[in-house]
């Protein structure tokens, strides 16, 4: 459902951040060039739940920004649903949902003004929102705060509001980048409980994490990114048996120092 | 578009800032902050107006005649000093005991009768805008002087309409063509663009702030932009917002002058001034409101881009800064004597908007010089909102 292959992505350097990693010397930087991604690969199935693991400054942001097309490749490709998502990217995203740590809501609107909004961006009629939004609400249970406005919900409450903005249009691939970052157990909780919900409908679900727990809880697959290279994309057992570990955190540090 | 052109001004309106910006401050702050410089300034002049000089003549034996003009007069009080020496006397006016100071020159009487002319030391604190004293002092010495030239030409047999005429051999009896619009027109038709334009500069800026560099710090443009919604329509969209805000505090702001006054002029009753802002006519001031379009929406561009490129409010504030000191420069060609509305002024942007208006109030624009004026605010506009485009669409800009 997912094929993302051979991704690659460059950025200018500017002269201070040049300076500022003078001491600490990434080995992707080439002159003036940053080189974030340098061979990124990973699939995921319709119904399954694609972990993508990496230390800071890996590149998974990067990774998720190109597949939710806010970024242009260098080279690569990436396939969602036989669309190509570089050369299609208006088709590209009806299909994709996306969510970060940070909730991308407008405060001084309402819930449901802020769902609507993202909604009518992409295309879904008044007569959905009219009739079949209010089964999204009830699934996560926002119905008594939809009027509200956003600035004056909890964390949690707003996060489960940017939960319905990021799939009330139906996509059917959600891409979540650190979506627990930052958060508390519930709010948290809120998060995964989702995600379970959108595999057991069957969406293909791709979320960056740096909680190992949450990989053990939910994914059917992990991706591996080191340096801007995928160092590991499979199955959970294949993390375990490639890393010779049941533990998934010392599976990780091994796979990321190579050993086999 | 249209989705994020009234998401983004339902937003702004229910903003404290963007509300204080658009409606408070033209509607009742400013009116406030000039009513008041108006009273504190009137008053600072009426009470220099009424203020007695409290003065001292040295040598007063020596003109006698001038020591009682001055003694007799109601703006004058003599003091009773002992003063002898300069330094004495400078001592004293900066001590306040006195304001005046004249020393009179001993032999005055034998440099009268000589045709000679006497010179007297006037001594005061001229640090005043003003300038009061040395106003009245000049005053009574003219009256003196005056008093001493008749006395001249009558000992040489002259009358009173001879000596009139030897002072004025000539007299001009004027005929003022320009009505009182014009007049008007002419010394405060500058100073409003002075308020307009920058105005509408103030109008755009918080908005602008907030549509760019405020969405990527709450991190909401991530958001946005991985909707189907083209980045031209995005940047069209706030584009718009931000010249709608600018274009109605403009609006607002006509509205609260002649609102203000028309009530100050019913109120004080000048009724000049209600007489000149209803003659200005409403074609005019829909021209006026027109003319403030392009401008918004150069502001409205070059802000947004700017906005854009900023990673952080607070970054985006430092940029603003200097382009306010940047447009008062071509506001103040509309302030600027002798400088009127021909071809070449009316392309140059902001400032052919700045003569325009001033023209329009005075009533004599040629108003096919609109043309001109409208195809280059317009061009500039133009390439402000395709520099503002092409600015959206760089990676390196949007994810700083």
């Amino acid at each position: 459902m997912i094929s993302v292959e051979n991704l690659t992505k460059t950025f200018a350097m500017k002269a201070n951040k040049k300076n500022s990693l003078a001491t600490t010397k990434d080995p992707r930087e080439q002159g003036n060039q940053f080189h974030a991604l340098k061979d990124v690969s990973f699939h995921c199935k319709k119904g399954e739940v694609l972990g993508l693991l990496g230390p800071n400054g890996a590149g998974k942001t990067t990774t998720l920004r190109i597949l939710s097309t806010a970024l242009k490749p260098d080279s690569g490709a990436i396939i969602v649903n036989d669309v190509d998502v570089v050369k299609k990217p208006k088709v590209a995203k009806q299909k994709i949902g996306f969510l970060s740590g940070k909730t991308g809501l407008y405060g001084r609107l309402t819930a449901r003004e802020n769902i609507e909004f993202f909604a009518k961006l992409h295309g879904v009629s008044d007569e959905f929102l009219k009739n079949d939004a209010d089964e999204i609400y009830q699934d996560l249970d926002i119905t008594a705060y939809l009027e509200r406005r956003v600035e004056d919900l909890s964390t949690g409450m707003q996060q489960k509001v940017s939960i319905a903005r990021a799939v009330i249009h139906k996509p059917e691939v959600l891409v979540l980048d650190e979506p627990t970052t930052g958060l508390d157990i519930m709010a948290t909780e809120t998060i995964l409980e989702f995600v379970q919900l959108m595999r057991e409908q069957g969406t293909a679900v791709i979320f960056s994490t740096h909680h190992l727990d949450e990989i053990a809880l939910l994914a059917d697959r992990v991706s591996v990114i080191n340096q801007g290279k995928s160092c590991f994309d499979g199955t959970v057992s294949d993390f375990k048996q490639q890393a010779s570990d049941e533990d998934l955190r010392r599976a990780f540090m091994n796979v990321l120092h190579g050993v086999n | 578009m249209w989705q994020v052109y009234i998401k983004e001004l339902i937003e702004l309106l229910r903003d404290k800032k963007t509300l204080f910006f658009i409606v408070a401050l033209p509607m009742v702050i400013f009116p406030v902050l000039f009513g008041l410089m108006g009273f504190l300034g009137a008053k600072a002049a009426v009470s220099e107006q009424e203020k007695v000089i409290r003065y001292l003549l040295v040598n007063e034996s020596a003109a006698p005649e001038f020591a009682s003009n001055l003694f007799y007069h109601n703006d004058f009080k003599p003091v009773k000093l002992k003063l002898e020496t300069e330094a004495e006397i400078i001592e004293a006016i900066k001590a306040n005991k006195l304001d005046l100071v004249i020393v009179l020159n001993k032999d005055f009487k034998t440099q009268f009768d000589n045709s000679e002319t006497s010179v007297w030391k006037a001594y005061f604190n001229g640090a005043n805008l003003i300038g009061g004293i040395k106003f009245k002092m000049q005053n009574a010495l003219a009256k003196f002087n005056e008093d001493l030239q008749l006395q001249i030409f009558t000992n040489m047999g002259f009358d009173q309409a001879q000596f009139a005429a030897f002072k004025k051999p000539v007299d001009i009896e004027q005929f003022d063509t320009a009505d009182e619009r014009e007049s008007f027109g002419e010394k405060i038709g500058g100073l409003i663009p002075y308020i307009l334009i920058p105005l509408c500069l103030t109008g755009a800026m918080y908005p602008a702030i907030d549509l760019g560099a405020g969405e990527k710090e709450r991190g909401t443009i991530e958001t946005l932009l991985l909707t189907p919604i083209s980045r031209f329509s995005l940047v069209i969209g706030k584009f718009l917002c931000i010249t709608t805000t600018a274009v109605m505090t403009a609006l607002i702001t006509i509205f609260s002058m002649v609102f203000w006054s028309f009530i100050v002029g019913q109120l004080l009753d000048v009724k000049v001034v209600s007489e000149i802002l209803g003659s200005v006519g409403i074609l005019d001031y829909g021209l006026i409101v027109l003319l403030l379009i392009p401008v918004s929406a150069i502001f409205a561009a070059t802000l947004l881009a700017i906005s854009i490129y900023a990673s952080s409010y607070k970054e985006a504030q430092n940029y603003m800064g200097p382009l306010s000191i940047l447009v008062i420069f071509p506001v103040i060609v509309g302030m600027t004597p002798g400088v009127s509305l021909n071809l070449t002024w009316s392309l140059v942007p902001i400032a052919n908007v700045s003569l325009a208006i001033k023209e329009l109030l005075k009533g004599t624009i040629d108003y096919s010089l609109l043309i001109p004026i409208f195809a280059s605010t317009g061009f500039f506009a133009l390439i402000s909102i395709l520099f503002c485009v092409h600015w959206f669409n760089k990676e390196s800009v949007l994810f700083r």
